[in-house]
This record gives structure tokens, sequence and C-alpha cells, in this order.
């Protein structure tokens, strides 16, 4: 409520009142200074399922190098009641740790790095979510809402959300058809080498919160998670979306609060300054770097929805990448096929034969525009329901 | 060569009118030098009266032939006008006083009866200026009045009375006044003045509303009359305020205090062509604002809620109309403002840093007169005038008359639906019951609808009302008492889904009572005293469902009430002629009221829910706790010579209402809050010193001053803190500490055809969070920038009267960017990537310049016409600079990019036209 109102008041007054207000992209003078701060993502699974943590570094802001991983840690649970279970190194940075943890036990976190500074959690006490109530979705003029509803209790009142998008996709011009280098020929794709029917997945979140208290009966009803706009490849043909859902206390929340309100939500009029981002990691040592970090056990639950384009027709697809896609009008004659098809750029799409069935040669088009596979990926993802 | 022409030069600005400057020589032989070259016998007159202490007599009319032609090279003037008259048929007799009086054929007989000046005297009327020619006021103001016959004693008693030289009319409030003494009377309604003053030569000095100075000199000998016939400003005689600031920013006692009449405004430059109170107090030293959309102002260093706002008695919460872009106060209803930032004087209270007094008017005594305007976005209409003899009234009204300017910007946005619409109104009734009370009624009504989208409005009041009796015990004692009632809420209408239908609100009521004693106690005290006593009432917050399908819980933040009664006393005293002080005290006595229910934590540990202990509810009424204390108000003047003077102050202050914001800005969404068992009151202090001068005969003031703030129990917010509808508001707040100090330049023209000001400020405002506060520690317990610290500030405004209809004005203003917090780290998080905050307030957003002209054009001044009309033309940003407000770093498909945020990025033109009637 309070953020729609922060909304709504930034929107007045970013886009409407101030009739030539403008927005510039700010490059400020800031040092580069490296900060170094250790960052610690995750949350443990209490049954059975995988939990993963993820540690890494801070980069400075303009600095071009991708994220640096902490290798090489050691990382392990620990019960208040002296039982001890080790992460193990999955990839680099990537702490793994299957196991089934008594939801009544108080835990904590241990970090040993490889260059000896060690780190400790706050003590954890799992949080068990309730399961999500209903995984809904609402076409308007302006596109397709998912919301979530769920029903919260006195113990489970913070909630926190993620989620991943697939979808599926086509080029403009799908072609059946692949150039065969040995034969110098066309050949018909194999099954594996379909390039017409391709799958996208997104991963890049928005941090959902909200607090069950608020509501009567704890019952958070139909909260907006995703909403996709009109035009959108997302609803081309089908679209999926799991949701997770985590059960938080009230230190995790207002972390994960401060960490939304930092990232999305300043520089509005009216937006609330800038917070000092916690978590309940810390040094052992005080003399050591401070750490970024939230680490939350418990339960999670998890719900998945399929939205095909015949729930939402009509629905227009627009997708930027396939701008001035065009299917040639000459045909490419077969000795020409090698001339022309042989590189990565250009592609066979349409077969031309002639009144008696013989093949005359093929129509191309740019690969970009019939290959599914440069943009996303060929493999059907398990999880997939037809 | 140089230095006839220096001569020359004085003798031309003189023969224009200006007449300030003659310099008096004590000399009796006092000799003459210069070329005179084919100049007539007038000028000649006038260039030697300024350089020597001689006063010429004579008929323009007969000397008109008269051209001089003479080089003068230490000669004495019998010798010099024997040369200019050789073979004219005129004479010349000087006598003791060195008056020449110039005559045709024969010599002048000095040899008055005796009686001469005491017959003038009884006839009563010395001076009847309304009959001579434009030219020769100027004469008539260098020419000495004899006053009086010698009596005994030191001190003559003079009166008169002070007319209109085009309608004979008495000039009611003119001031008469002297600058050696600073001694002045004010002319009452009939035009009549009184003046004690020493026996002897003096320069009086009578001043209009708003209108030249005219002057005259006298030689008084004994208790007399003299009546003083002076230009009216026809223009705008009922627009203007007196501005005596050019004696009083040397002689006044507070420092600190900035007069603003709306002449002045008129001439700045405003957004959209309205005239707006609170953007015209932006360009005074010492007040500044973090953002062109904000609501609130900072005056020296200290926070917008810091700022008493006063209508007219009225305390206005929100002086603001769609939120922030224009100031709430009609200008046809304001008189002028006084903004007190260092000598409050002790009859205000309740606020750290500053009062803002919005004086509105009470309407015209002499006829019905209709005002109006009309501009981009709102037309404006203020009737006043008399009913009966003793019976004023103003009635005015502004609305916004259509939303075309929301439409245009539909097309820009895809934000449909949206509507904007605010009104305020005004009505102020003042009734003279008889010679010795006086009844005044105000109110004040303010409403602000802005509805984003079909779903959700936005609206926001002022209702206040209070009635002022004013008696008059006799002539030294008076009393003020007012009684009334302030009113501000805001709500949101949300109509989103009937699910989430919603109405979320607060409001503040307050009522108050105070009696205000002024008594002159004899010429060298002044005291005041009285006492008043507000009953605040507020909801903090509530959100309730709307329909029956809505499942939005019902919130309540508790009511909250509170009593806030102040005694005080001060008094102003002239020690000497130098040396006056100003000293006063107030008791401060508040006490939070039940019903309500608080919280009680841990002694001495961090308020948070895990130290809280338990819970304690009062009935109606019951007090909860008191908090009462000594507020202190000093300041001291000492004037140097007739043109300079240094002022000292101290003061303290107490505050027990806060604003519990999260922004930079003020938001409409911002509560207010009163101090309870945990959130105590704030407390602050300041120590100023200045130094004013006058120069060029008060054609220019400069002044600076110097200040250092202190103040305790500040609020800050602890990190991810939600301000609404919090119940627990103290488990989310962090005592504070806070410093500011600065130094105010100020240079100022008032006069000619050029005036305005120049204005520079230093302040540094810093805040740390208190020793004893051991929650959480921003920036590890060290000062850090306040919000809207903003260490250097200059302001220019200047005006050209290029003539009387015709004028351009031109605002410049340059600031420091605000303290921002920057991102300084990024990292990869919850699928993201984030950023990491420097410390609070480490970094500046980009500094801010913005310049805006505007061109007023005054209808003809025909008296008679029945209608005066004026346009003001302008553009608010003329260089197009975009200024960021804001800075901001966000995710776009993954990667951090950074914007800045501005406002009116463009030059925005406008037009408004003025009516009168």
């Amino acid at each position: 409520m309070v953020k729609r109102i922060q909304i709504i008041l930034t929107s007045i007054l970013v886009s409407l009142i101030l009739l030539s207000g403008c927005r510039d992209p700010f490059e400020p003078d800031v040092t580069m200074m490296d900060l170094n701060y250790l960052v610690v993502e995750g949350f443990i699974e209490i049954d059975a399922q995988e939990s993963i943590l993820r540690l890494s570094r801070t980069t400075p802001l303009r600095g071009e190098n991708p994220f640096r991983v902490e290798s090489g840690a050691l990382i392990s649970l620990i019960s208040d009641n002296g039982f001890t279970w080790e992460f193990v190194e999955k990839e680099a940075g990537t702490y793994a740790l299957t196991g089934t943890f008594d939801p009544n036990l108080t835990y904590k976190i241990n970090i040993l790095l490889n260059n000896n500074q060690e780190y400790e959690s706050d003590p954890l006490v799992p949080k068990i979510s309730p399961p999500i109530q209903e995984l809904s979705f609402t076409r308007n003029e302006d596109g397709v809402n998912i919301q979530v509803s769920t029903q919260g209790t006195e113990n489970a009142l913070y909630f926190l959300w993620d989620y991943e998008e697939t979808w599926l996709f086509r080029p403009p011009f799908p072609t059946p058809f692949i150039f065969n280098p040995e034969t110098r020929g066309i050949d018909l794709r194999k099954p594996e080498q379909q390039v017409g029917l391709c799958w996208l997945e997104n991963k890049v979140n928005r941090i959902i919160l909200d607090n069950a208290g608020r509501f009567s009966n704890f019952r958070i009803n139909q909260k907006d998670m995703v909403f996709i706009p009109n035009l959108s490849e997302k609803l081309m043909t089908r679209y999926s979306i799991s949701v997770r859902q985590r059960a938080l206390d009230k230190d995790a929340f207002d972390f994960w609060e401060i960490m939304r309100k930092n990232t999305e939500d300043i520089g509005g009029i009216f937006s609330p300054l800038p917070s000092l981002i916690r978590g309940n990691i810390h040094p052992v040592n005080s003399s050591n770097t401070s750490a970024i970090g939230f680490v939350s056990m418990g339960k999670s639950s998890k719900e998945r929805l399929y939205i095909n384009v015949q729930d939402v027709r009509p629905w227009q697809v627009f997708i930027p990448d396939y701008l001035a896609c065009l299917l040639d009008s000459d045909t490419i004659p077969p000795a020409a096929y090698a001339l022309e098809f042989s590189g990565p750029n250009y592609s066979p799409v349409f077969q031309v034969v002639n009144e008696m069935g013989a093949i005359l040669g093929y129509r191309g088009a740019e690969t970009r525009c019939a290959d599914c596979t440069l943009r996303g990926s060929n493999v059907r993802p398990d999880f997939w329901e037809d | 060569m140089k230095k006839v022409l220096f001569f020359l030069l004085i003798g031309l600005v003189l023969s224009i009118g200006r007449s300030e400057g003659q310099v008096r020589s004590q000399s009796d032989e006092e000799k003459i030098n210069g070329l005179f070259a084919g100049i007539p016998f007038k000028r000649f007159t006038q260039l030697i009266e300024t350089s020597t202490n001689f006063r010429f007599y004579f008929s323009e009319e007969e000397t008109k032939s008269i051209s001089v032609n003479i080089s003068a090279i230490d000669n004495s003037l019998n010798q010099v006008l024997s040369g200019i008259f050789e073979n004219t048929g005129f004479v010349f007799t000087i006598d003791d006083k060195n008056r020449v009086f110039i005559t045709k054929g024969k010599k002048l007989d000095l040899a008055l009866p005796d009686d001469f000046f005491i017959r003038k005297t009884a006839e009563g009327v010395q001076d009847s200026l309304s009959r001579l020619s434009d030219i020769e006021r100027t004469f008539s103001r260098n020419k000495l009045y004899v006053i009086g016959s010698t009596t005994g004693g030191k001190e003559a008693v003079l009166k008169g009375r002070v007319t209109g030289i085009e309608t004979g009319n008495p000039v009611f409030g003119a001031i008469v006044f002297e600058k050696i003494n600073f001694t002045r009377a004010i002319a009452n309604e009939n035009g009549e003045f009184q003046i004690k003053l020493p026996l002897g030569r003096h320069t009086l000095f009578i001043q209009n509303l708003g209108g030249f100075v005219e002057q005259r000199q006298i030689s008084l000998q004994g208790d007399g009359i003299l009546d003083i016939a002076i230009e009216e400003n026809v223009i705008s005689l009922s627009e203007v305020v007196v501005s005596s600031e050019k004696m009083t920013n040397i002689s006044r006692p507070e420092m600190g205090v900035q007069k603003l009449n709306i002449q002045s405004m008129k001439k700045i430059p405003a957004i959209l062509g309205e005239v707006d109170v609170i953007r015209s107090i932006l360009t005074l030293p010492g007040v500044q604002t973090v953002g062109e959309a904000s609501v609130g102002f900072n005056v020296r260093g200290g926070a917008a809620d810091q700022n008493l706002i006063l209508f007219n008695h009225a305390t206005i919460y929100n002086p603001s109309h769609l939120f922030g872009l224009f100031s709430a106060f009609n200008p046809d209803m304001v008189e002028a403002v006084d903004l007190y930032k260092a000598g409050i004087p002790t009859k205000y209270g309740g606020r750290l840093s500053s009062v803002l007094d919005v004086n509105a008017k009470y309407g015209d005594p002499e006829k019905i007169r209709v005002k109006g305007g009309i501009g981009l976005l709102t037309g404006r209409l203020t009737v006043e005038g008399p009913i009966g003899e003793n019976t004023t009234f103003i009635v005015g009204g502004r609305s916004t008359y259509s939303d075309w300017l929301l439409n245009v910007l539909e097309e820009n946005t895809d934000l449909n639906n949206a509507r904007a619409s605010f009104y305020d109104f005004n009505f102020n009734l003042s009734h003279k019951i008889n010679a010795k009370n006086t009844l005044r009624l105000n109110t004040y009504l303010s409403s602000d609808n802005f509805r984003f989208d079909r779903d959700t409005l936005f609206q926001y009041q002022n209702q206040n009302v209070n009635l002022s009796w004013v008696h008059y015990f006799n002539e030294r004692l008076e009393l003020e008492t007012v009684i009334g009632r302030d009113h501000y809420n805001f709500g949101i209408e949300g109509r989103d889904s009937p699910p989430n239908a919603f109405d979320l609100g607060f409001d503040i009521k307050q009522h108050f009572l105070k009696a205000n004693f002024t008594y002159a106690l004899d010429e060298r005290h002044k005291l005041n005293f009285g006492a008043s006593t507000i009953d605040f009432r507020l909801q903090p917050g509530f959100i309730a469902p709307s329909g029956s399908e809505s499942i939005i819980i019902p919130e309540e933040v508790n009511p909250e009430r509170a009593m806030e009664t102040a005694f005080y006393v001060g008094d102003d005293f002239e020690i000497n002629d130098r040396l006056s002080v100003n000293y006063g005290a107030r008791y401060v006595f508040y006490r939070y009221l039940g019903p309500n229910t608080v919280r009680v934590y841990e002694q001495g540990q961090p308020i948070s829910s895990s130290t809280q202990i338990g819970e304690q509810g009062y009935g109606p009424g019951e007090n909860i706790k008191t908090y009462h204390g000594p507020e202190f108000r000093l300041s001291g003047r000492y004037i140097l010579n007739n043109v300079s003077s240094i002022k000292a102050g101290y003061n303290t202050n107490r505050q027990f209402i806060h604003l519990l914001t999260n922004n930079a800005a003020i938001a409409p969404t911002d509560v207010w809050k009163l101090s309870d068992p945990n959130i105590r009151p704030q407390w602050g202090d300041q120590i100023s010193i200045g130094y004013y001068r006058n120069l060029k005969i008060d054609t220019y003031e400069f002044s600076i001053e110097t200040y250092h703030r202190n103040m305790k129990n500040l609020i800050d917010f602890r990190s991810g803190s939600t301000l609404l509808l919090n119940n627990t508001i103290e488990q989310d707040i962090l005592r504070t500490d806070g410093r500011a100090y600065g130094a105010e330049i100020l240079l100022r023209k008032n006069t000619g055809k050029l005036n305005g000001w120049v204005s520079y400020t230093y302040s540094r405002s810093l805040l740390r969070t208190a020793e004893e506060e051991t929650a959480e520690k921003i920036n590890d317990g060290n000062w850090y920038p306040n919000n809207f610290d903003q260490p250097h500030n200059a302001v220019l405004v200047g005006n050209y009267e290029w003539s009387k209809r015709f004028s351009t004005s031109v605002n410049a203003n340059y600031s420091t960017g605000r303290p921002i917090t920057l991102p300084i780290a990024k990292f990869n998080y919850g699928g993201s990537e984030r950023v990491f905050f420097s410390d609070r307030n480490e970094f500046r957003i980009p500094d801010y310049f913005r310049l805006d002209f505007s061109v007023n054009i005054e209808g003809n001044h025909k008296v008679r016409k029945l209608a005066h009309s004026s346009w003001s033309v302008g553009v608010y940003n003329l260089l197009g600079r975009r200024n960021p407000y804001s800075v901001y770093f966000t995710p776009v498909n993954g990667i951090l990019q950074g914007y800045q945020l501005s406002i009116f990025a463009q030059p925005i033109p406008f037009v408004t036209y003025n009516f009168r009637i």
C-alpha cells in the first residue's frame, strides 16, 4: 500500500505535473575504490532439497570485470545441538548441501575463507511457508498480469517470492532445411537440429515482498507478480512461470525490503533515502571487512503456471531482434548452395519446385531470422509440459 | 577640469530631482569654485546649494532670462552674484543664515517684524505645497522651515498633517522620521502626526506607503505645526506596504529579520506568472530549498518542519498547492511577509528555525475595489472595501479554471484521466467598534484535488478561522486577543479494485487562544507580554476499507492530544540613543494527554520491539507526559554611526510537533507526530552576530550576519523504516543532534530605476546520531550532512524600471548541489545486480543554477480610468538548464544505470493578466 502510494506520487511528479521534467543518464564521478566486501546469498531448505549458498565479492560500480566469486571457502551449518554439516563447492563460488533438518532447532552458518577470514551468521530459525494457494492471471487492455494468492499464518507473516519464466518462441522464418557441408546439398533437419521453436528463460527477478499481517485473516489476495505487456513474445505460443514462496522472519523481511528499496525505489521525488544494507552475516574478527547478505532457512513452496496464447487472444507479437527480416525473392540454384549457404549468416528457408516437382533451388533469409537457437535453446527443459 | 565635471555631474543628478545629496558646510565664508558655462540661473543655484550652505529664494519666472556664464576660483558668493547680475536690474541679499534672496530692483529688507514667525505658526498652515508646481517641490525640500517661537526646554512637539499632493486626502500610515536619533511618528487615518524632537535643525523625512521619500528642513524653536503635502503613489496605493527597512535595517534591534512586501515579490519572476510568497522568500539569504517541487523550505540549516507559517494568526501546515508547484497564498490578499530567522519575538514559539508571518489585508477603507488576474492555470478575484463607516472587508478566491495543461500533458504520457484542481478562499473582516476596540475576523480555506488515474484521488485541505480583538486601554497599553482553529487534512481514496479499495489519511486540528499585551512603559521601554495555548488533536493516520468487498483491514494509529501553553514577556529597551536591547523569555508547558496507549521500554536500552516491557493505557484528558522549560530571546543593537550598526542575538526554542519524513522534500504523505514519552521535544539554540551598513545615503543597504545553531532530539530514521501507519514509530526513530552554522551577506538597492538585491549565503547543516542512541549509528556516529545542506548559495534579484509602466526583472539563483548517498559498489543478489551505498550523504548532486526573466507592463495610470490592468510575461529557467533534482540508479535489463531527474528542465514561458477596478 505504502509502496503503491510512493509509486503513484513519484509517477505524478515525475511524469505529469512537472510538465518539462526529464530524466538524463548520470555518471557520477564516484571513486573507483574497491570495497571488496563479501556477499553471501542463499536459502537453506530443510526438506531434502538442495540448498545453495553463493559467495562473491562486491566490485567497483564502474568496474567492467564480471562478478568475482569467492572460491575455496569452507561453509558449515551447525545446529544448536552440536551437529555440523559441510557444504560442497559445486562450481566456483557456489556451495551446495542437501539434507533434512529439524525445523525445531536453531542453526548457524560458519564461513571460513581461504584467506582465513572467518564469518558467522546470526542464529537461523527455520520458517515453514504455507503452500501457494493460487497462481492466476488476468488479461486487461494493457497486457497480462500474473498474481499470487496465499494464506499466511501467525507464524508466517512475511513472504518473499521469486520466479523463473520460460516461454516458447518462433523465428519469422523457421526453416526445416540445413546445408550439408559434406554433400554440399540441402538436407532436412533432424529433430535435434530443429531451429523453428525454442525456449527462452528469464531469471532477472524483481524482489517481491509482502506482509500478510496487513490483511484480514492474513490472506494475501492476488498479489501482482509479473506483468507481461502487450506485444511481448512471452505469450507467442506458450508461457510458463514457476513461483517460489518463502516465509521470512521480520529481520530478513527488513533486509529484503531495504534491498528492494535501494534498487528499485530510489530517486523519485518522494522516494525514501537509501538505507544501509545489513544482513545476518558478520565477521568473527571485527577487523575484517563487513559482509552483505541475509541467509534464511526454512521450507519453501513452489507452484507453476502455464499460459497458452489461446487463453489471451488476440495477442500480437513484436520482437525487436527480428526487425528487418526478409525472405529473399531470388532462388539460389543448387550450384550456388555452397557459395550462399555454407556461411553462418544465410540459411535456406523456402524450397522452390517446378510444376513437375523438381527442386529448382532455395530462397534464403538471414540466419538470425531463421534460427531460434541464436536467441534461445531448442532443448526442451525437464519440467516442460505441453 | 575634473573638478568642474564632478560639479556638473552632481548638478545634473540634482536637476532631475535627487535631492538627498546636499553637503552641509559649516564655514561662513564659503568659496565658490567651478566653471558655470551657459547654464540657467536656476541650475546654477542648485549647484551652489549642493556644495555650500547657501539657500536661494527667488522667482523662477523673473530669472528665466538669466544665463550664467562664469568661471569661479575661490570667489565669494558675493563676487560671483555681482558678476552674474551685472546690468540685469536684479539685486541680491544674503542674510545671516546664508539665505540668498534675489529680487528685481529693490533689495529685500531683512528686518522682519518680531512676531513674524509666531503669526505664521498661528495661521496653522505654513506649507501649502499642493499649490506649487513639481519643480518647486524640489525647492521646498531644501527650504528651511522655522517652526515655533523660542521657548524654554530642550524638546518641542511638532504636529501636522500629511496630505496627498494631487488629491489633498490625508495619507494614512505615512512615516515622519529623522535619521539622527531615529525618532519617528506615523500619520493616523486623518493624516495627522505628532513627533517630539530636540530643538534645533533637523532634516525630516516623510515616507509615503512605498512611495517616494519627501523631506523638509526644519529649525525647531518650539511647539508648532507643519503640514506636508507628499506625492501619493497612485499606481498601487492599496498594494504597497511601508518599506521602512531603509532605516530599520540599521536601527531595529532584532536581527535575522527579513521583510518582503508584495511589491517586491511581484518583481520576482515566478513560475507560470503567479506571484508566489514561498518562492519569493527563497530569494532571501539563509533560505533554501532542496528542489523545485518541494513544499518546504529550509531556514539556516533547519528542517522544513521547523518553520512556523502564520497567515494572520492561522498556522498553515501545508503552504502549497499541487504538491509544491504554487504557494497557497493568494497574492492579492497578501500585504507583506516577515521572515524571522533569528530574532524571533517572544510571542512566537513552537518551532526551531523560523517564523514566516504572512500578513493578509483587511480591505480598503475608502471604496469598493475589485482586483483579479488570469494566468495559464489559475484565475483569481478579490473584492475589498468598506461596509459602513467602521467596517472593512476583503474577500478573495483563486482557482484552477481548466485542465488544459494536464490535457496537453496527456499527449506526452500514457496517463489518462489525470485531473488536478485546487482553490483557495479568504474572507477577512475588520470592524472598529469604537475608538478603543477593533474586531478582526480571518478565514482561510484551501483545497487540492488530484486524480492520478481514475482509481486514485489525492486531496488535502487547510481550513483556518480566527477572531481577534484589539483593545486599547490607553495610549500606552494595548491588548490583542485571538481565538481560532486550524485544521489540515490529507487523504487518498484508492478505488483500484473492489477488494483493494481503501481510504487513507491523516489530519491535524488545533484550537488556540492567545493574549498579547504591548505596553509602552516609557520612552525607553516597550514591553510585550502575554500567554498562548494550543490544543492539538492529531489523527496521525488511518486506513479503512471502502465498500463491502474490500479486504483491507482498517488500521488506525492512535489519535494524539496535547496542550502547549506558553507565557512570555519581552522588553524593547532603548538604553541610549545608540544601544538598544530586546530581551525576553518564554516558559513553555507541554502536556501529552490521553486517551492513548503508550508503550514502555526497558530503561537504558535501545527502543525496539524486543525491549518493550509493557503498555500503559490512559483515559481521556489524563496527563501522560509533561515537558516544560524556558526559552530565551535576546538581541541587541549598537549604532556605530548614522549609517552603520552591529547587532548580536541569542535565542533558544523548543518544538513539540514533528514531521515524519524520509525524503529530502516534504511529501504530502508525510505525517505529523506529537512529542510523547518516547519522542522528546526538539530543542535548539542560535547565536548570531551581524554588521549593517547603508551606503550612498541609504540607496544601498548592506548586511552580513553569521550564526551558529545547536539542535537536540532531532529525528532521523533507522534503515528501512516505514513511516506511514506506524503505531510504534519510536522503534524506527534515531535521536539525532544537529549543528548548523553560516554567514549571510546581502546587498540591496531599494530605490532608483535599477533595484533589487544580491545575496550570498554560506551555510552548513550537519547531523549526528545522538551519543545516547544505541540502536543504530548512522555513519558510525560521525557528523554527516543534512539532506538540505547546500554550502554555497547566491541569488540575484534585479529589476529595471524603463518607465513607470514598463519594467523587466531578472532572477538568478545558484546553489551547491544537495548531498546524496551514492552507490559505490555493486554485487549480484536475488538474480539482479544490486548496489551498495556510500555513507549517508557522502556525495553531492551537481550544482543548481537557474535564470528567470520577466517583463511587467502596466496599463496607463489615468486616475479616473475604470480599470487598471497589467501584464506579466516571462520565462522561468531561461537557460533551460537541466538542474538535477535527484539522481538514482536502477537496473535496466539487469545492468545498473544511473539517472538524474530534473524538474522544469526547459524554459517555461508564462503570461498573466491582472486587473484592478
